[in-house]
């Protein structure tokens, strides 16, 4: 490989005695959408701030533009053509698209004085090099993601960028805003401008880098193509663990439906949902944003009750009107969003698993019997495999993972017949999503039925035996996993809905 | 990690540069610490850069040289009612033996002067009438009789006709509003070609030259009938006599009130306001302080009792009240003697 | 135009000015007054300080920080000040006084600035701390009491007038007094700090989002220590201003005006968190609340309901544009729904 954009040899950095980055070598050509993995806590920030110049390298090179650093500062990393976008995307959402396209500029010149007619032109420039069309003077915080990224974008380019570092670039877009990004990204390597997409996702950044790399611990695991890569060796290359990639199969399924909705219809969310849920199952439940399925999740658990439609339990039609019938009729329910939905985060992680069960650890008298509430904490964070020293500890001292697990945890501790997950797995890493999936498997071979809500394609089709396809506020099909691709699916979630006929 | 450290540095480096403050006005106030059998009297003023009440310290001071006690002034930095319950509260903790207070808001100490008396500290009090937490109250006059006359150097000035407000430091002060009311009520005895502004009897100068300033302005603008302000604050007559000479006004509208020579000698000067009328606060500071040490002392506190100072020679019990006790130590200064006062 | 006119009624200004000119209506009808010239050069008069005061309390809550410390700093600068010339016996022209206020004013300022640039304590926290330090400073060591005899220059300076405002009918004057330039000058320099210097535009990308400021490369430290230089030099002005207007330096006499003073810059659409407001706003929020303030007489509110009359207005004037934002708010797209 000759004439890199970007070549970082054997960098080392320690951060107070925590190796973060341990000899990792990285290079990039002209042109190349390289994606680089790992992690939560892998390095990868450490390595985009050591290419970008905020943090010095303790040991290593950095090669740029055919010169060769032992550190960089910001301000070389950006005239030597290196340009980040960061998840955040640093805009100001004060300030108008034109000024927080042109500062840059500006300060980039030493200026003293600002001129508005020249901060104009040159952002007028800058969105024209995207075809991207926008109202220059409308304040940056009333834009969507995608627009605001595509700020970010615009303005990473004016500053003759020859590498652009996307810090996770797909996650809260549509499939059609990753699509609109992808066009734009072909068409910088298209004039030789090479893209450094950072990501901990596999399938989202998939489909058009041309280059891994893996790092784990600080430490490059392996540079390969895509082709070399699927779910299984990209998971065990990420976390160092061995995962089965197989298809979930119920073992005893039930042949009384345990849930069944029939007509179900909130208004302005969804419309005429049936399904049916056996014991033993887990079914699938996907959609994009908007798709209605948070709305359909939030009904079946009495958070919004429907307005049309009947839910029949064990083939009784019951009335789950509130969050407490829905508990009392064995429904439990974990939110998307645990750490605003779901969790006390200052309170410790057992009572955090027994608050909703609450009831049943006090005695006649009226007082709470601690220690019996103690004793059923531990018991499920030993059964959960909790990672913590002692289930007295705040929850926010967890990870990710861990918390999505006490979210399961205070569920399961309701005794339900029927578990509804929302985005079980977002924002949780690789190695507690295999776990969590395996504790779902678990549970509905203990008899439960489980339904994954979810927008992770590759999560439904993995976990459920069932999935069935939601695409504004209505089923529009339901299939077989094993025997659908996950691309088939997408395109069943992102069609125009006028064009879809009925549910298959 | 690093940057909280810091953080705390910086807190630690304000409260040590605070503290090291405090540290050197406290040495200073305790250095007229003095014998063993002595008594710590602490005098504590409305607001200790006043100079109505830096003038009070002197009388203070010569009250500790001459009784040898530990007697000293420590007032709030500015004229706020909290600040001056803290004040208060330090001196409970230090466990002093007396304190006198010129209370800025009596209401808003009844709380912390109780818990003075409780702890067995003797509690007198100077402008505070309405005080009830307090053995005694002195006053260097009656203030209806104070008012009145106020009230008589502003009719001389007016010619005894037209139309006048009154002007407060607060509505809630009770020494301004009884002088005001004495004011009223000698107009309405002695003055009968004067009226009162039945619109706006009471305007406030909020204790702050400028807010005396603009309000008198509104005032002239609004009803141009009104040619003399009873002035009470002593903030209230240099404010008003400023929108007097600026509104072009000067020897039509006529301002009276409280005021120290020194501060005012210029606007005497200029004929802007006539004549002044003042008690010395060095005097009060003395009789205070001396009323609480007689009171330590077990003395008898009754109908004629001397606090050796000029004006509080023969202190009478004002009308109905076995606390309040009243001089009549008031003084009139004009542009011919405000020079012979020395403050 | 009706782009003009829909940015129009986007804006908090267009409001206040709306408020304003409801309430002077108000005050005519009641009064007879408001609009006669010399009451109009008397609010124009009493907004002097207020209104210089502003412009320092703006500037830092564009830069996302409340700073309570101005009073005290000009407090103490102008104490300071005053102290030394009278007691040097100076009796020159009012160019020293002003020179020594902004070196003062600089110095305190450059303190403040020290501790917000190098220390993550929230603005509001330190300046509570400094504004203490600055008024022990003036109590303890200088001493602080009320200087009754100004240096001659500054008498002078504060007697001076522009032009006087005579009323036909009541024959009454007013003085625009000639520290109204003064405002005009700091309002007009900060208008072009504000608007056209990368400086200012810092201000208000530090306001917006710090660690984006540090990325696109602006020193968000120098910004921030400069920031309170500058404002430590505006509120040094004022305070000479009151100072030599008084004719008098009552050294507790701007204690207490933070509170009013931020409460004009918010009423005037600037945003407690930073990044948002401007000067246009912020003059006229300060000229709501001085209006109300001086016009209680000529309305006729007694006296006792002065104080809720203002806190009433302050609160309906914010409301108004909190009203307004949470609106903006729900009209942009919303995204956080599954």
């Amino acid at each position: 490989m000759v004439d890199n954009v970007i070549a970082v040899r054997d960098i080392g950095k320690a951060f107070a005695g925590v190796q973060a980055l341990d000899g990792i070598t990285l290079e990039i050509a002209p042109g190349e959408i390289h994606c680089l993995a790992g992690e939560n806590g892998s390095g990868k920030s450490t390595l985009i701030k050591v290419m970008s110049g905020v943090h010095a390298p303790d040991t290593g090179t950095i090669e740029l533009n055919g010169k060769t650093f032992s550190k960089l500062s910001p301000i070389e990393a950006i005239s030597n053509g290196v340009q980040v976008i960061y998840q955040d995307f640093s805009v100001f959402p004060n300030l108008t698209v034109m000024e927080n396209l042109a500062l840059n500029a500006e300060l980039a010149a030493h200026r003293t004085f600002v001129s508005w007619k020249r901060m104009r032109a040159v952002a007028e420039e800058a969105i024209a090099k995207i075809n991207f069309t926008i109202d220059l003077d409308e304040k940056v915080g009333q834009l969507s993601v995608a627009q605001k990224q595509l700020v970010a974008i615009s303005r990473a380019l004016m500053s003759d960028a020859k590498l652009i570092i996307m810090d996770e670039p797909t996650t809260a877009l549509t499939k059609r805003e990753v699509d609109a990004l992808f066009a734009i990204i072909l068409d910088l390597k298209a004039r030789g401008i090479a893209t450094l997409f950072v990501s901990h996702k596999l399938d989202e950044v998939f489909e058009i880098s041309e280059r891994f790399t893996i790092i784990r611990n600080g430490k490059s695991v392996i540079t390969c193509l895509p082709e070399e890569l699927d779910h299984a060796t990209f998971s065990h290359h990420m976390t160092g663990r061995e995962f089965d990639d197989n298809h979930f199969v119920p073992e005893h399924v039930s042949d009384e439906p345990i849930l069944e909705t029939r007509g179900l219809g909130v208004n302005g969310a969804f419309a005429d949902v049936d399904l049916t849920l056996r014991k033993g199952e887990i079914l699938g439940i996907t959609g994009l944003l908007g798709s209605g399925r948070t709305e359909l999740a939030l009904s079946l658990f009495g958070a919004k009750p429907a307005d049309s439609g009947e839910i029949l339990i064990n083939g009784e039609a019951v009335d789950v009107n509130s969050v407490r019938s829905a508990i009392a009729h064995g429904i439990g329910y974990v939110p998307e969003d645990r750490l605003t939905e779901g969790l006390f985060l200052e309170r410790s992680i057992s009572s955090n698993i027994v608050i909703s069960e609450l009831d049943s650890f006090v005695s006649k008298l009226g007082a709470l019997d601690q220690r019996k509430a103690d004793a059923e904490g531990q018991r499920w964070v030993d059964e959960l495999k909790i990672a913590t020293p002692n289930p007295a500890n705040a929850v926010n001292t967890l990870s990710g993972g861990n918390q999505q697990r006490i979210v399961l945890a205070k569920w399961l501790a309701t005794h339900p017949k029927i578990l509804i997950l929302n985005g079980p797995t977002v924002g949780v890493d690789i190695g507690s999503k295999h776990d969590i999936h395996r504790i779902l498997r678990t549970l509905a071979s203990e008899g439960l039925g489980v339904i994954i809500i979810s927008d992770d394609i590759p999560e439904v089709i993995q976990n459920c035996n069932r999935v069935m396809a939601m695409n504004a506020g209505r089923i529009v099909a339901e299939i077989d996993p094993r025997t659908t691709t996950e691309s088939e699916l997408a395109e069943l979630m992102s069609k125009d809905p006028s064009t879809v006929d009925g549910k298959g | 990690m690093k940057q909280r450290r810091f953080a705390g540095l910086a807190i630690g480096l304000v409260a040590v540069v605070g503290l090291g403050l405090a540290g050197c006005s406290a040495d200073a106030d305790t250095s007229t610490a003095s014998g063993e059998d002595a008594y710590t009297i602490v005098i504590v003023p409305k607001d200790s850069t006043n100079p109505w009440f830096v003038r009070m310290e002197e009388g203070v001071n010569k009250f500790a040289a001459d009784s040898g006690n530990d007697v000293y002034q420590k007032g709030p930095a500015e004229t706020d009612a909290t600040l001056q319950v803290q004040v208060i509260q330090d001196l409970i903790a230090q466990g002093v033996d007396a304190i006198g207070v010129v209370p800025v808001d009596p209401g808003a100490l009844e709380t912390v002067l109780k818990q003075a008396m409780d702890a067995g500290i003797v509690v007198v009090t100077h402008e505070g009438a309405s005080q009830e937490n307090t053995m005694y109250d002195i006053e260097a006059f009656n203030n209806t009789q104070y008012g009145a006359f106020i009230m008589d150097n502003l009719a001389e000035a007016m010619g005894e006709e037209g139309t006048y407000a009154t002007m407060v430091g607060h509505v809630t002060n009770a020494s301004h509003n009884e002088w005001a009311d004495g004011a009223v009520a000698r107009q309405a005895e002695a003055y009968p070609n004067m009226t009162l502004l039945a619109a706006e009897p009471r305007v406030e100068s909020q204790d702050d030259g400028e807010v005396a300033y603009q309000a008198a302005k509104e005032l002239l603008k609004k009803y141009p009938e009104v040619t003399g302000i009873v002035g009470t604050s002593s903030f209230d007559a240099p404010g008003v006599a400023r929108a007097i000479e600026e509104l072009g006004l000067t020897g039509k509208v006529f301002v009276s009130g409280t005021g120290m020579p020194a501060a005012n000698k210029s606007i005497l000067e200029k004929g802007l306001v006539k004549t002044l009328t003042l008690w010395d606060p060095a005097d009060a500071g003395y009789a205070l302080a001396s009323l609480a040490e007689q009171i330590l002392d077990g003395e008898d506190i009754a109908d004629g009792v001397n606090l050796g100072v000029t004006g509080y020679e023969n202190m009478t019990f004002a009308e109905g009240s076995d606390k309040v006790l009243e001089g009549n130590g008031w003084v009139v200064i004009d542009k011919d003697n405000v020079d012979s006062f020395g403050f | 135009m009706a782009k003009l006119v829909r940015k129009l009624t986007k804006s908090n200004e267009f409001y206040l000015l709306l408020v304003i000119i409801a309430v002077s209506i108000v005050i005519q009808l009641r009064s007879g007054q408001f609009f006669s010239a010399n009451n109009l050069v008397d609010l124009a008069n009493a907004m002097v300080v207020p209104g210089i005061f502003a412009v320092g309390a703006f500037m830092v809550l564009v830069a996302g920080g409340i700073d309570v410390s101005f009073p005290a700093l000009a407090s103490l600068s102008v104490y300071a000040t005053t102290r030394v010339l009278v007691d040097a016996g100076y009796s020159g022209g009012v160019w020293l006084p002003f020179l020594l206020v902004i070196v003062v004013g600089a110095i305190l300022g450059a303190f403040n600035g020290l501790f917000t640039s190098r220390f993550v304590v929230p603005v509001l926290i330190i300046t509570l701390g400094t504004a203490s330090v600055f008024s022990g400073v003036m109590q303890g060591v200088f001493k602080s009491v009320q200087i009754p005899n100004l240096p001659q220059g500054m008498s002078d300076f504060g007697r001076s007038t522009l032009f006087v405002a005579t009323n036909p009918e009541s024959g009454l004057t007013s003085n625009m007094p000639m520290a109204f330039l003064i405002l005009v000058a700091v309002v007009a320099v900060a208008f072009v700090v504000m608007r056209y210097t990368t400086f200012g535009r810092g201000l208000y990308a530090i306001g917006g989002d710090e660690s984006a400021a540090a990325r696109a490369g602006f020193k968000v430290r120098k910004i921030k220590f400069w920031l309170f230089v500058i404002v430590g030099i505006i509120a040094s002005l004022a305070g000479l201003v009151r100072t030599s207007m008084m004719d008098q330096m009552h050294p507790t006499n701007l204690l207490g005006m933070e509170l009013m003073v931020i409460a004009a810059v918010v009423l005037g659409g600037a945003s407690i968190t930073g990044g948002t407001g401007t000067l246009t706003g912020t003059m006229l929020g300060t000229l709501l609340i001085v209006i109300v303030q001086n016009s209680m007489i000529l309305v006729g509110i007694p006296t006792f309901w002065q104080g809720f009359a203002l806190g009433t207005l302050i609160l309906v004037g914010t409301g108004i544009s909190a009203v307004q934002l949470t609106r903006s708010r729900k009209r942009a797209p919303a995204l956080v729904q599954g």
